[in-house]
């Protein structure tokens, strides 16, 4: 008789092939997806939209300061408040791209739960779960937080061309553009998989039968 | 427990609590079944057929007792061992089927031979030799939601085959079906045990499905109240009939 130091343990998949398993089912499911990534692009279009029009004010006052000279000390007051009150915005809005984020993962998530359960049942260990959201949340992620940098940016130079006339263009150092493009991006990514980490961990963990049960 | 046991559980209880109150679905089983036999478990709804269905197939843990496969016990297991159980040896086919809506049929019997480290490939053609076998050729690439009841159940034993399980379990997999289409089944279920030797346990409410089962296992309210033998079953069949 068989001892329990005997029992075979299931062989991880090669991420290769969880990567495959995960586009085919992005691509099937390609409009909950894109709700998904639409979610993400407008939480990320709104913070680098913030950044971008910040970069913008903070600029033009620069160039105002030093023809002002050592300005008021009301002036600079004021300037002060305006960055305490950006801080604040920003903060709000990655907050907010972190709720609907959050949002659009755990739903994505937990309307598989059967699809999960029955993939359990066959044979799919829980890493194995765990990684086939993460993988999604990065693709996701990813191209949600590119196409919302873009539109952000856009946005927020087509509001700029109104507010400064057409010396917008050459309002923001090229280096602090790539800053704000580099901070909402990364931004969007990481938020993007922690958000998708919770529902994802919790998922994997579920006893097969748990999962099946789950309606919805 | 002779050494032919394949299946065995011990005083298993199963309790579910619902709001403050307990229930115990399963209320102290205790069952050997052997290699090769063919096993019907009887009850009414809510008697905890799909319960005991659960804790025989590594899908969920007993609250108390033990179920052991092979031996090994299934409550000390971890994950990967309980995964491999579930992919290798033990075939599910549920009353819903539970098909995987987003992939098509041949993908739905290719991904438990993927899981158990086959290549797409090996996996692909193993999976085309079962759903032809279970009359499916030409089928491959539709949906659950394109197949028909009856085909999409066949497609859910082509999957429950597909890593040549030692066991397979049903759990009522002719309730959604026509009586003709349930036949099929249970020959098809018979004819597994009869040529590979494969240990069937299927759960039913329907008299007309016992008529395959070497032994029938009556629950009742959580507890195993009747166990009737094929030589007994003919018995009584033939004094109704
Ligand atoms: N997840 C659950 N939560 C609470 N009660 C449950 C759960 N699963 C089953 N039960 C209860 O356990 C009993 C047995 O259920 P089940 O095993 O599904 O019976 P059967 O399959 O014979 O119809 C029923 O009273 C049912 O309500
Ligand atoms: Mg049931």
């Amino acid at each position: 008789m068989k001892t329990e130091n005997e029992i075979m343990e299931i062989e991880s998949l090669p991420l290769g092939k969880i990567i495959s398993i995960t586009c085919k089912g992005i691509k099937i499911r390609i409009w909950r997806s894109l709700i998904v990534v639409s979610g993400i692009v407008l939480a990320i279009a709104f913070l680098s939209y913030i950044l971008c029009s910040d970069g913008f004010a903070q600029n033009v006052s620069k160039a105002a300061g030093s023809i002002v000279e050592q300005g008021s000390p009301e002036k600079i007051q004021e300037l002060k408040d305006q960055r305490v009150q950006t801080y604040w915005m920003v903060g709000l809005a990655i907050l907010i791209s972190f709720v609907g984020i959050v949002n659009a993962m755990l739903m994505s998530v937990t309307e598989r739960f059967r699809e999960i359960g029955t993939m359990k049942c066959l044979g799919a260990i829980d890493s194995f779960v765990l990684k086939m959201f993460l993988i999604e949340s990065v693709i996701e992620g990813v191209i949600g937080a590119l196409l919302g940098v873009l539109a952000g940016i856009l946005i927020a130079y087509v509001e700029g061309v109104f507010t400064y006339g057409s010396g917008v263009w050459s309002l923001l150092p090229l280096a602090w553009l790539l800053g704000v493009v580099a901070f909402s991006f990364v931004t969007g990514v990481i938020i993007t998989v922690v958000a998708a980490l919770y529902p994802a961990r919790e998922a994997s963990k579920m006893m097969p039968v748990v999962a099946l049960r789950a309606e919805l | 427990m002779s050494s032919d046991t394949v299946i065995s559980i011990k005083n298993v209880k199963r309790c579910y609590r619902m709001g403050g109150e307990q229930v115990w679905a399963l209320d102290g089983v205790d069952l050997d079944i052997q290699r090769g036999e063919y096993i019907s478990i009887m009850g009414p709804s809510g008697s905890g057929k799909s319960t005991l269905f659960n804790m025989i197939g590594g899908l969920d843990l007993p609250s108390e007792g033990e179920v052991t496969i092979d031996g090994a016990f299934l409550t000390k297991m971890n994950q990967k061992q309980l995964a491999y159980i579930r992919c290798r040896k033990i075939g599910y086919i549920f009353q819903t089927f539970n098909l995987i809506e987003v992939m098509s049929a041949l993908e739905n019997v290719m991904l438990p031979i993927i899981f158990s480290g086959a290549s797409d490939e090996e996996a692909k053609s193993k999976a085309i030799g079962i759903l032809d076998k279970v009359g499916l050729s030409g089928r491959y690439d539709h949906r659950p939601s394109q197949l028909s009841g009856g085909q999409q159940q066949r497609v859910a034993v082509a999957r429950a085959l597909a890593n040549t399980p030692a066991i397979l379990l049903a759990d009522e997999p002719t309730g959604n079906l026509d009586l003709k289409t349930g036949e099929d089944l249970i020959r098809t279920l018979q004819k597994l045990k009869d040529d590979l030797g494969v240990t069937v346990i299927t759960a039913t409410h329907d008299n007309k499905m016992l008529a395959a089962s070497d032994r029938v296992i009556y629950l009742e309210a959580g507890k195993i109240i009747d166990i009737k033998t094929k030589e007994h079953l003919s018995f009584s069949f033939g004094k109704i009939g």
